[in-house]
């Protein structure tokens, strides 16, 4: 045939093809080092880590996901901060205020900050009190809209100005004048209180309160967040922000504190947890967490059981009941399905050994972690013989028994793992409800679940950030609807109580009488399991890390190859 | 011509009015809103979100706010990325997508085709069987197991290449063939198969019978008529890869429409989900215009007057 040449032609075309999309790798193009390199003693000291997607938004007034605290973190500072173990430090402000120093008030309502010489931002100027007068206020008005603005109603005219949504421009300006934030001068703040709070100084920690720069706002508009324009008074600045798919960080010569050691950090946003641990172990990312359910096997392997990192954070789980709703309004159910659940094993088979049992709501770390909070840990014979006093022997009678959960992660298979324990110890057909995550979350919101999953991290490390909102009668995030008078009691008490050593045994008491109640079966608490590259050193871990490990104390770590 | 094209703009503009409105309605109607979450905001909060984002308003108000507002070109701000309007963000995803697309879709047709009539040129011997085996594997596999598959290979044990992200040439190579493997082997068993059919047709026979060159035979002949269906399928099929890029950009980190897709609807970004469906809506309209202004050009018995 005279067209064979165009057949041989062809075929090989097509071959040639697929095989030449491989070559420009292979010929040592190594225009791309991260994805060739291998390790060495010359390299400089940049750090690659994974954000797990593009953050939300870094306006530290409008931010409240973890990957955007991971961001916030690098470039700008607070007045006051965590050390380590999470106790308060002074950062920009030159000390914690107290009664004492003339910082606070004697009756605990007017906090005075006094601002630190040093404290400069990237472009060299000074912090100013103006710059977090005008932050806080900004945080607070209605038509910014920040999620995390009702922290600091507490702030004196603060829940009047965000709350006037509707109001006119004047009417808002009025209000917005009535905050109590006041620069006195250009290193004085002074903030007044609606009442005196035994908690106000961690919410001064937290990112919706760090200085932003009017200036620069009002020049950039929405953009201001943009890499070049975003400026911060953090030890790094952000160098380069390629949406969707990286950010890069680089010291700020100008910064006041400890100069950062690593030249370069590079936030990658891998959002598919297996692409990024392939993308660990070909060196391209320094840390990273291994996809779930692979922790045994990471432990089994020689290389990388040695880069194991493992710590418990601040995070609880466990499952609420709709306590107004049959036949979780009665306590003896709720008892009886707590004592059933063998919790040490759901650790170890589904969660691969990663995490604590939980039975204290607060988490170890925190205080007023107490392990004996609730006390109906996993006790079959007990399980039964609540349920038998609750006239329901042997299940005999007990109404169909739902439990919702979103439909994402491991969770189909706590389902399971509760329908089984159920089964076996209790003799009760649990039926299961999957859900689409929104719609799992409108139907908690609404109240309308009768028994589903649910998790809380903190915002701060204080039972004050863990219990009222959960437990408290009418609480915003109490959606089993447990009220109980003697808990409000001890919750009041707790709230007024300036006293630390007393207050936080009156929220200890508390915690006791909410789990007494069973409103929800503890399950556990978080632990984070990573893989961390043996040249990354000095990292320090938090219970309170944001999306990446250690990332509270970045401008501690350096490489060492 | 020219009418014929108007009247197709003009019903794409329906067609896109149409799918604007049934979205709108349905991400209403979809439970959970981008506020709901398991850290429950208080009310204030909720309404001060509402207000700024004219989510306050009657849905049909909302409605006609947005389309007014699109057809000036202001998609919105997004509910997750809150200080960054839509238009910016799909302008930076836009290319990164599109060079996927665009990379793959030349893969598919410079393998399919060359493929597909090697083999039907070839009618069972080893070359056909080769490439009908694989243009069976490829269109089995599903792309992300295959893109899996390479990352292990050429990242994992190889070295050779990133497991994701953008940037270089190397970054696209594996998303390319990936996203590309399903709709070359597609093209591969249409072209065979197409090619396999004209060359019995009897005007192939007289071509031959006049004496004609074999190789005028078949570029001018055989394949220029072959082609139409492959044409045919390459409007869906570059819709597809278009849209076939959701899970790929997803397994390769590559920051493009797809992903901002997939993370709207998780989110319920409102503005977000419309504005990539008005991209994708789009997209796929007027590829399916060309194609059809293109068959006029390949089939000459097509006429649009």
């Amino acid at each position: 045939m005279k067209h064979k040449w165009l057949t041989k032609a062809g075929f090989m075309l097509a071959t040639v093809l697929a095989l030449a999309m491989f070559l420009p790798a292979c010929n040592g193009d190594t225009t791309d080092p991260t994805t060739t390199a291998p390790p060495t003693t010359a390299a400089p000291m940049e750090f690659t880590v994974n954000l797990g997607g593009e953050p939300a938004q870094i306006d530290p007034n409008l931010a409240s996901w973890a990957a955007e605290r991971s961001v916030i973190g690098l470039v700008f500072e607070g007045l006051l901060g965590f050390n380590q173990d999470l106790t308060l430090k002074a950062v920009v402000a030159d000390a914690i205020p107290t009664v004492a120093n003339g910082g606070i008030s004697a009756d605990g309502k007017t906090y005075t900050f006094k601002i630190k010489t040093a404290a400069t931002w990237s472009d060299g100027t000074k912090v100013t009190a103006q710059q977090f007068e005008y932050s806080i206020k900004r945080m607070l008005n209605p038509d910014l809209a920040a999620e995390y603005a009702s922290f600091y109603w507490i702030i004196k005219g603060g829940e009047a100005y965000y709350s006037a949504v509707s109001a006119t421009a004047t009417e808002k300006a009025t209000l917005k004048a009535a905050v109590g934030v006041t620069a006195v001068d250009a290193s004085t703040l002074r903030i007044t209180l609606e009442r005196s709070s035994p908690t106000f100084l961690q919410l001064m920690a937290l990112w919706p309160v760090y200085p932003v720069r009017e200036d620069v706002i009002t020049a950039n508009g929405a953009t201001w967040t943009e890499a070049g324009k975003y400026l911060g008074n953090g030890p790094y600045i952000l160098k380069e922000w390629v949406h969707q798919d990286h950010m890069t960080f680089t010291p700020n010569t100008n910064y006041w504190g400890t100069k950062p050691k690593l030249t370069k950090i590079t936030y990658k946003m891998i959002t598919d947890i297996n692409a990024a641990f392939a993308a660990y172990k070909n060196n391209e990312l320094d840390i990273t967490a291994p996809p779930g359910g692979t922790e045994k096997t990471v432990l089994a392997d020689p290389v990388l059981s040695k880069e194991v990192v493992r710590y418990a954070e601040l995070v609880t789980f466990a499952m609420q009941f709709n306590v107004t709703a049959a036949p979780f309004d009665n306590v003896k159910v709720r008892q009886a399905f707590s004592a059933a659940i063998d919790r040490s094993i759901y650790i170890d088979q589904i969660r691969n050994g990663v995490g604590q049992v939980a039975l204290s709501w607060i988490p170890p770390g925190m205080p007023g972690y107490d392990p004996a909070a609730n006390q109906y840990g996993f006790n079959p014979t007990k399980a039964k013989q609540l349920l038998a006093e609750a006239g329901y022997p042997n299940a005999v009678g007990l109404p169909t028994v739902k439990f919702q959960y979103a439909n994402t992660g491991s969770n189909p298979q706590l389902a399971e793992f509760l329908q089984e324990q159920l089964r076996v110890n209790l003799g009760v057909t649990l039926v299961l409800e999957p859900m689409e995550s929104k719609a799992f979350s409108q139907m908690v919101n609404e109240e309308k679940h009768t028994w589903a999953f649910f998790g809380w991290g903190a915002d701060y490390p204080d039972p004050d950030n863990w219990l009222p909102e959960i437990f408290g009668t009418g609480g915003g995030v109490n959606h089993t609807l447990y009220s109980s008078a003697a808990f409000d009691a001890k919750m009041a008490q707790a709230m007024a109580e300036l006293d630390n050593t007393k207050r936080l045994a009156f929220w200890a008491e508390a915690q006791k009488i909410a789990l007494e109640d069973v409103p929800m079966v503890t399950l556990f608490h978080r632990e984070r399991f990573v893989l961390v590259k043996p040249w990354v050193k000095g990292l320090k871990t938090t219970g309170m890390d944001g999306q990446i490990a250690g990332d509270q104390f970045y401008n501690e770590v350096y490489i060492q190859k | 011509m020219t009418k014929y094209v108007a009247k197709r703009i003009m019903w794409m503009l329906v067609t896109m009015l149409f799918v604007t409105f049934i979205t709108f309605s349905l991400m209403h109607l979809v439970p959970g809103g981008p506020w709901d979450r398991e850290k429950t905001l208080p009310p204030a909060v909720v309404e001060a979100l509402n207000a700024k984002y004219g989510l306050d308003e009657p849905f049909f108000v909302q409605y006609g706010n947005y389309i007014w507002n699109a057809v000036q070109g202001d998609l919105g701000i997004s509910y997750i990325y809150q200080d960054r309007n839509i238009t910016d963000i799909i302008a930076q995803g836009l290319p990164k997508t599109a060079l996927l697309g665009g990379v793959a879709f030349l893969l598919a047709i410079l393998i399919g085709i060359p493929l597909g009539m090697a083999a039907a040129l070839k009618q069972n011997t080893l070359i056909d069987y080769t490439s009908v085996g694989f243009a069976t594997v490829f269109a089995s596999i599903p792309g992300f197991i295959f893109g899996i598959f390479l990352i292990v290979i050429f990242s994992v044990m190889l070295h050779w290449l990133p497991t994701g992200g953008w940037g270089t040439p190397q970054h696209l190579i594996m998303p390319a063939i990936a996203l590309a493997a399903l709709p070359a082997a597609y093209t591969a068993r249409i072209t065979r198969a197409s090619m396999l059919e004209v060359v019995r047709q009897d005007y192939i026979r007289t071509a031959r019978a006049k004496g004609l060159r074999e190789r005028t035979i078949l570029l001018r002949h055989t394949l220029r008529n072959a082609l139409i269906p492959v044409v045919t399928i390459s409007g869906p099929e570059l819709a597809a890869l278009i849209s076939g890029s959701f899970i790929i950009e997803q397994v390769f980190a590559i920051p493009g429409i797809g992903r901002l897709f997939v993370q709207g609807v998780f989110q319920r970004d409102y503005s977000l989900i419309m504005g990539t469906i008005i991209f994708y809506a789009f997209a796929i309209a007027v590829v399916n215009l060309i194609v059809d202004i293109l068959y006029g050009v390949i089939d000459p018995r097509i006429r649009y007057d």
